[in-house]
């Protein structure tokens, strides 16, 4: 079992500068994005596109395995911040996670869209190949890619997880499965499933409980 | 296990959405009602904010966020190319109607200059000739007249000899349009016979004014006579009706 499928910026697309280096964008960075936002400043809404677009980006399109498809929902994302960010609370974790949020879940739709109009059994197969196909990272510019200390403490516990919890994971958080359809797909008890996830979320949640800021 | 212990068990899965569709119905109708569930949900909620983060950053695409930026503020690709184009284009309708309009009116205003300086030009000769005349009269020496009678309505003829000029202003009146084949001739007397003048035409809104020099050869004139000539046998003396004649 692997980690979270990690996509990788093929060669003919552009990769952001490494103007970026060393942006911190702290909690109160964070509010007062929010209160910009609040307040209808454009050119907030601009820079927050210009930081998270990569990784709103990089999780639809590993949830969806489609460029095309990962775009309309990061840009779905953004266009719900900016026309309820008068519902933004910072007891739910802030600006940013409430960004990831809006974005794993609208992905999530379009993968139960997506397995209502193919059938069940073609969406697995699918999904399994497509997973297969995610290219692993290949050296990627990290200082390039505010953010990327909270991605590599978030991949650490990840992979600091035992493999069976990481793949229960994996299928639930990254591919929008249900306990049953893991259950199914594994051919496994969807107890089992249900134990496997509890005991991965139990351990994440002590883990990431440790980020507070989002290194840019 | 009670029912309120089946969703704190779930409460996880709930948050991470691998709930299946009746168990994900159930467990928000349970959440309308339990504040606690509600609270450990927010919870959960922020505790696993940063997971999505374990997934690598995507490159993007030239351009995208521009897009995105622009179709979440309401300004897609498509309007912002239109409206440039329209910009485009109105600007250089709008300077080609200026450029032409423009023009126009330069052409306009051209084309009245060069009437009013026609019209300037006429003016300044039709003045000039006036003055003349005026000078003829205001200089004259000797002032002449005599009547005549043409198809019984009188007429007269008026000369005015300004001898410092050696001009005549001659004026005639009450002259009829001229027969068939005839012309009205002006004659000076000199000693030694006559020597043709102007023809004069008869101007029927008015009198007709003439203004002459002495005839070539430097011979003395003596007087004028105003004969009825015809059109195609012009002579050297006067040959036919004698309508005046007058003697300086």
């Amino acid at each position: 079992m692997t980690p979270p499928p990690r996509s990788v910026p093929p060669s003919d697309q552009s990769v952001p500068g490494p103007g970026q280096r060393g942006r911190f964008l702290s909690v109160t960075a964070e509010r007062s994005f929010g209160e910009r936002l609040l307040a209808r400043d454009e050119r907030a809404l601009i820079e927050l596109i210009e930081i998270a677009t990569p990784w709103l980006l990089g999780i639809s399109q590993a949830m969806l395995s489609d460029r095309d498809e990962a775009e309309e929902v990061v840009q779905e994302a953004f266009g719900i911040i900016w026309n309820r960010i008068h519902l933004l609370d910072p007891k739910q974790g802030g600006l940013i996670p409430w960004l990831l949020r809006i974005t794993r879940n609208r992905a999530i739709d379009r993968l139960r869209a997506r397995k209502r109009r193919r059938g069940y059994l073609e969406r697995l197969s699918s999904l399994t190949s497509s997973a297969e196909t995610v290219t692993p990272a290949s050296e990627p510019n990290e200082a390039a890619h505010p953010g990327w200390h909270v991605h590599e403490s978030v991949h650490a516990a990840l992979t600091g997880l035992p493999e069976d919890q990481r793949q229960a994971v994996r299928m639930a958080y990254f591919e929008g499965l249900t306990h049953s359809e893991i259950a199914q797909q594994l051919g496994i008890p969807m107890g089992t499933v249900k134990t496997r996830l509890r005991l991965a979320f139990d351990k994440l949640r002590v883990t990431l409980a440790t980020i507070k800021d989002w290194v840019v | 296990m009670t029912s309120h212990q089946w969703f704190e068990e779930h409460r996880t899965a709930f948050v991470a959405r691998s709930l299946d569709p009746d168990e994900t119905a159930s467990f928000q109708d349970h959440l309308a009602r339990c504040a606690e569930c509600r609270q450990a949900v927010v919870g959960l909620e922020r505790e696993l904010a940063w997971l999505p983060m374990g997934i690598e950053p995507a490159a993007v695409r030239p351009g995208l966020q521009r897009r995105i930026a622009n179709d979440v503020l309401g300004i897609n690709q498509w309007q912002w190319n239109r409206m440039t184009t329209l910009a485009v284009a109105a600007s250089l309708v709008l300077a080609v109607l200026t450029y032409g309009l423009g023009r126009r009116q330069i052409q306009k205003v051209e084309r009245q200059s060069a009437a009013l300086a026609q019209q300037v030009r006429a003016h300044q000769s039709l003045l000039a000739a006036l003055e003349d005349t005026v000078s003829v009269m205001r200089g004259a020496s000797r002032i002449l007249q005599a009547s005549f009678k043409v198809s019984n309505k009188p007429g007269g003829l008026l000369i005015f000899a300004d001898e410092r000029t050696h001009r005549w202003n001659v004026v005639v009146h009450g002259l009829p349009p001229a027969g068939p084949d005839q012309v009205y001739q002006f004659w000076f007397i000199q000693k030694d016979g006559m020597v043709r003048g102007a023809v004069v035409h008869p101007d029927s809104t008015g009198p007709t004014f003439l203004t002459m020099g002495m005839p070539p050869g430097g011979g003395e004139v003596m007087g004028a006579a105003l004969t009825v000539e015809s059109m195609y046998r012009p002579a050297l003396e006067p040959q036919g009706r004698m309508l005046a004649h007058l003697m300086l």
